[in-house]
C-alpha cells in the first residue's frame, strides 16, 4: 500500500514534469521561431515552414497531445541547432555527465559524511573548526569561480578543456587514463561544493544524536568510543543525510551546468548551456524533462532506501 | 561491593552532588529517593563513570574495592556491564531505534565474551522468544523495559543500577516490572541500587532507602523505619506527597452535591481502522465538577479526550456541551474549544522553547481573535495560575522556569480564554512530589473561585482520591465503572478496578 503510494506519487510528479516542460516554453514571450532564428538571414516563408515543421502552427491542445504521445514513445522532438532528434543528442551526452556527476557525488558523499562525523564527534576541536569553516566557505563560493580558480592554481598540471585529447592512442588504457586526467579538475570543483553541504548536514545531524540516551546505554555496555559512534550514533544520524544526498541530486546536475561549461566537459550541463544560448526550445524541453525525471526517480530511490535503513518507516 | 566515599560532583561552579557516602553489599537492595535536581541520577551515572566530560568528580567510587576513577579506559570498559549494569529510565530512548532488540541484548555478551543465549534472557524477563527480532518501536513500554532488564542481566553482573525504571509506565505494568525485578534480584542474589522519585516504588522493592536533597544525602535507613518515622523533614514531605487511597487526611476536597451537567458524552464510538478505541462511552461532567478518568495506557482515555476536544471525529455518538450538541463545522468546534481547554502532561514539551511566557499565554487570545487588552488579560491569567507578580514572569523563556512554573504557564494559557472545562491529561505525572501538591491545590482553588470543571485523565489513582468528585474507570475502550470517588475506590464493583487498585504501590 505504502509502496504503491510512493510509486503513484513519483508517476504523478513525472507527469507534472512533462506538462511543465510543455508549457514552460510555450509561455515564453515572443515567437519561438523568431527568437531561434534571430541574427540569421531568414525569410517569412522559411519561418512559416519552420513553424509547420515544429507543429507550432496548430492549436495548443493538439500540440500538447502530439507532445505527450510522442514523449511516451521516447520521441522528444527534433533539435533545431543539431538537426537531430533531441533524444539522440541527449543520449550522446549522458555518458560524460554520469561519469562526472557520479564520480563527484561518490567522492563527495564518502568524504562529506566522514568529515561531518569526525567534526561532530569532536565538537569544537581544531578539526571541527577547520572543517566547518572550510565547508561554509566552499558552500558559499560560486561554482564557476571556484572552477576557474582551480584552473589557474593548478596551471598546466591537469587539462582544463574537454574530456579527451585528439592525439591520444586509441587503446583502452590510454583512453581511460586520458579521460581520468581530464576528469580531475571538473570533478574536484564539483566535489568541493557538494561535499561541503554533506559535511555540514552530517555534522548537525550527528550533533542532534550526540546526547541520545541510547548512546549512554552503549557506553555503559563497555563499547569503545569508535564503536559507539560507528554502530550506534552514525546509523541513526545518517538517515537525514541519506535523504539529502538523493534530494540534492538535482542540484548536483545543476552544478554540473556551470562546471561543465567552465571546463567544456561534453555532458548534459554543457548541452544545457548550448541549448540556452540557441535558444533551442525543443532541446531545452527535452533536457528539462530528462533531468527533472532523473530527480524524481532519485527521490523515489531515497524514499525506498530510507525505508530499508530505518525500521520505523515501515515495510517497503 | 559498591562503596561511595565522600562523592562530590561539580558541573562548572554548580555542585550537584555533595559529600555522599553509601555502601551496598551483594544481595542488598538500596533505594535512592529524591526529586529532580537532587543529584540521584548523577550518583547512578558516577558508578560506571558515565558522567559527561564537564563533570568534576571528587571522592571515591569503589566497585569491588577498585576505584572507578583510577581505572584505565580499557579496564573501565571491561568492568562496565560485566561487574555492574544499568537499567536506564525511559526505555524508549535508551534502546537504539534502528537495531533489533535481540541484537542489542547480544551486543555486550559478544563484547565481554559472556556465554549464554538471548532467548534464555528473554525467557527470564517473561518475553516470548520471537521478540528478539523486534525493533524497539514495535514493543510496548513494559516490553521495552523488560528488554532493558534482560540486557542488564546479559553479562551476569553482581550489581544492577536501575534509574527510574518504571517512571513512564502505568500502574499495572509498573507492578509487573517491579515484581519481575524483585524476583530476579532475589534469584540471582544481585545487588540493586534503585533510583526513583517515587517512595512507594522504592518501598515496594528495596530493603533500605536513602533520601537525597539538593545533592546531599539527608537520611538513610531500613525502608520500613524511614517511611514510618522519617527523621528528616524532606523525607516526611516526600512520604506525605503520595496520597494514600482511603485515608481521609489525603482527601483534599469534599464531593460536591450532584451539579447540573455541563458536558455530556452519549454513546461515543471511535474507531482507528479496524480497532475500536472508544466503545460506546457515556460520561457526564457537571458544572464545577472534577471527574477522574482512570485506566491503563491503551485503554482509550486519551482518544476519548481528543474526541471530546473535537481533535478527532467520532465514528458515532454525540458530545453535548451546555445543552447544545457540538457541531462538526470548524467554526462551531472553534467556539467550543474556547470553553474547553487542554492541559498536557509534560509542560516542557507543551511549551514552545522560543516563546516567552507572554507569547505562550497570549497565543490562545490571538487564535480566537479575542478583543481587548491582551496584556491585561494575560497578566490576570498568569496571576490566577499563581505566578505572582506576573511582571516577573512574562518575559521569561520556558527553560528559565522550573517544572512546576512551566505547568502553571500551561494552565495560565488555558485560563486566559476563560474556559468552563479543563481537560487535564496527567497534569502532575511529570512533576516532583512537592510541586505536585501545589498544582493539585491550584486546580482545586480554580474550581472554588471560577467554578471550573475538570476532566482529569490519569492512571494515578492517588490523584483521583485526592481531588476528584467522581471516578470513571476505562478499560479496553469501555467505561466499566463510574461513581463517587469513595464508592469506586473503596468498594469497587468491577474486577478491573480491583486489579488497578491492587497494583498501586503503597508507602
Amino acid at each position: 500500500m505504502r509502496l504503491a503510494g510512493r510509486f503513484g506519487g513519483a508517476a504523478l510528479s513525472l507527469l507534472m514534469v512533462a506538462v511543465l516542460g510543455f508549457f514552460l516554453f510555450r509561455v515564453v514571450p515572443g515567437d519561438p521561431v523568431v527568437s531561434m532564428t534571430r541574427g540569421r538571414p531568414v525569410t517569412a516563408e522559411m519561418q512559416a515552414a519552420l513553424r509547420a515543421q515544429f507543429g507550432l502552427d496548430r492549436p495548443l491542445h493538439e500540440q500538447f497531445w502530439t507532445y505527450l504521445t510522442s514523449l511516451l514513445r521516447g520521441d522528444l522532438g527534433t533539435s533545431f541547432t543539431f538537426r537531430r532528434p533531441v533524444a539522440e543528442v541527449i543520449l550522446d551526452r549522458v555518458g560524460p555527465t554520469v561519469l562526472l556527476v557520479g564520480t563527484a557525488t561518490l567522492i563527495a558523499v564518502l568524504l562529506g559524511l566522514w568529515l561531518g562525523v569526525r567534526a561532530a564527534w569532536r565538537r569544537d576541536s581544531a578539526f571541527d573548526r577547520v572543517t566547518t569553516g572550510v565547508s561554509l566557505t566552499l558552500w558559499a563560493v560560486p561554482t564557476f569561480w571556484l572552477g576557474m580558480l582551480l584552473m589557474m592554481v593548478t596551471g598546466d598540471l591537469f587539462p582544463s578543456r574537454g574530456m579527451r585529447d585528439t592525439d591520444t592512442a586509441p587503446d583502452l588504457l590510454s583512453q581511460a587514463l586520458d579521460v581520468g586526467h581530464h576528469l580531475v579538475l571538473p570533478s574536484l570543483t564539483l566535489v568541493a561544493v557538494v561535499c561541503a553541504e554533506y559535511a555540514l548536514v552530517m555534522r548537525s545531524s550527528l550533533l542532534e544524536e550526540m546526547h541520545a540516551p541510547y548512546l549512554t546505554t552503549a557506553r555503559a555496555k563497555g563499547l569503545r568510543d569508535d564503536l559507539v559512534r560507528r554502530r550506534h550514533a552514525v546509523p541513526n544520524a545518517v538517515l537525514p543525510a541519506i535523504t539529502l544526498v538523493f534530494l540534492r541530486f538535482g542540484l548536483v546536475v545543476a552544478g554540473a551546468i556551470t562546471t561543465e561549461t567552465v571546463f567544456s566537459w561534453p555532458g548534459l550541463g554543457l548541452l544545457f548551456h548550448d541549448a540556452l544560448t540557441g535558444p533551442d526550445y525543443f532541446l531545452l524541453q527535452g533536457l528539462l524533462v530528462v533531468t527533472a525525471g532523473a530527480v524524481v526517480v532519485m527521490n523515489l530511490l531515497a524514499d525506498l532506501l530510507h525505508g530499508v535503513l530505518d525500521p520505523r518507516v515501515g515495510v517497503v | 561491593m559498591l562503596e561511595l566515599n565522600n562523592l562530590t560532583v561539580h558541573y562548572g561552579h554548580k555542585r550537584v552532588v555533595h559529600d555522599v557516602s553509601l555502601s551496598l553489599a551483594p544481595g542488598q537492595t538500596l533505594g535512592l529517593a529524591g526529586e529532580s535536581g537532587s543529584g540521584k541520577s548523577t550518583v547512578a551515572m558516577s558508578v560506571l563513570r558515565l558522567l559527561p566530560r564537564s563533570a568534576r568528580v571528587e571522592g571515591e567510587v569503589l566497585l569491588d574495592g577498585e576505584d572507578v576513577a583510577a581505572m584505565s579506559w580499557g579496564r573501565l570498559r571491561a568492568v562496565r556491564w560485566a561487574s555492574a549494569s544499568i537499567v536506564f529510565q525511559g526505555a524508549m530512548h535508551s534502546l537504539n531505534p534502528v537495531h533489533r532488540v535481540g541484537e542489542q541484548i547480544a551486543e555486550p555478551m559478544r563484547l565481554h565474551g559472556t556465554p549464554g543465549r538471548v532467548t534464555e534472557l528473554l525467557e527470564q524477563v517473561e518475553l516470548p522468544r520471537d521478540k528478539a527480532r523486534a525493533y524497539p518501536h514495535e514493543l510496548s513500554g513494559g516490553q521495552k523495559q523488560r528488554v532493558m532488564i534482560a540486557m542488564a542481566l546479559a553479562c551476569g553482573p553482581r550489581l544492577v543500577v536501575a534509574d527510574e525504571p518504571t517512571t513512564a509506565l502505568d500502574v499495572v505494568v509498573q507492578e509487573q516490572v517491579l515484581a519481575l525485578m524483585t524476583r530476579l534480584v532475589a534469584e540471582q542474589d544481585l545487588g540493586l541500587l534503585m533510583i526513583s522519585h517515587d517512595l512507594s516504588v522504592l518501598a515496594r522493592t528495596c530493603e533500605d532507602i536513602a533520601v537525597m536533597q539538593g545533592g546531599e544525602l539527608v537520611e538513610r535507613g531500613r525502608t520500613r523505619e524511614v517511611i514510618a518515622n522519617p527523621r528528616h523533614p524532606h523525607t516526611a514531605a516526600l512520604t506525605a506527597a503520595f496520597p494514600v487511597i482511603g485515608d481521609p487526611a489525603h482527601r483534599w476536597s469534599d464531593p460536591a452535591p450532584a451539579p447540573e451537567p455541563l458536558l455530556r458524552v452519549r454513546d461515543l464510538v471511535v474507531d482507528y481502522g479496524r480497532t475500536r478505541a472508544v466503545d460506546g462511552v457515556d460520561l457526564t461532567i457537571g458544572r464545577g465538577e472534577i471527574v477522574a478518568l482512570v485506566g491503563q495506557s491503551g485503554s482509550g482515555k486519551t482518544t476519548l479526550a481528543r474526541t471530546i476536544m473535537g481533535l478527532r471525529a467520532p465514528s458515532s455518538g454525540r458530545v453535548i456541551f451546555d445543552g447544545v450538541e457540538v457541531g462538526r463545522g470548524s467554526r462551531a468546534i472553534k467556539a467550543f474549544r474556547r470553553q474547553v481547554q487542554l492541559v498536557l502532561q509534560d509542560p516542557s514539551s507543551a511549551l514552545n522553547p522560543r516563546h516567552t511566557v507572554f507569547d505562550a499565554v497570549a497565543e490562545g487570545l490571538r487564535v480566537h481573535g479575542v478583543p481587548g487588552d491582551h496584556e491585561a488579560l494575560v497578566t490576570a491569567a498568569v496571576e490566577r495560575a499563581e505566578l505572582r507578580p506576573a511582571s516577573l514572569y512574562l518575559d521569561a523563556l520556558p527553560h528559565e522556569l522550573s517544572g512546576g512554573q512551566q505547568q502553571r504557564v500551561v494552565i495560565a494559557g488555558a485560563l486566559v480564554l476563560q474556559p468552563r472545562l479543563l481537560l487535564a491529561d496527567e497534569p502532575v505525572a511529570s512533576l516532583d512530589a512537592s510541586v505536585r501538591g501545589e498544582i493539585v491545590a491550584l486546580l482545586l482553588r480554580l474550581r472554588a473561585e471560577l467554578g471550573l470543571a475538570s476532566l482529569l485523565i490519569t492512571h494515578d489513582l492517588g490523584l483521583a482520591w485526592q481531588i476528584a468528585d467522581r471516578v470513571a474507570v476505562m478499560h479496553q475502550g469501555k467505561i466499566v465503572e463510574q461513581g463517587p470517588v469513595g464508592q469506586v475506590l473503596l468498594t469497587p464493583s468491577h474486577d478491573y478496578t480491583r486489579a488497578l487498585l491492587r497494583a498501586v504501590p503503597q508507602v
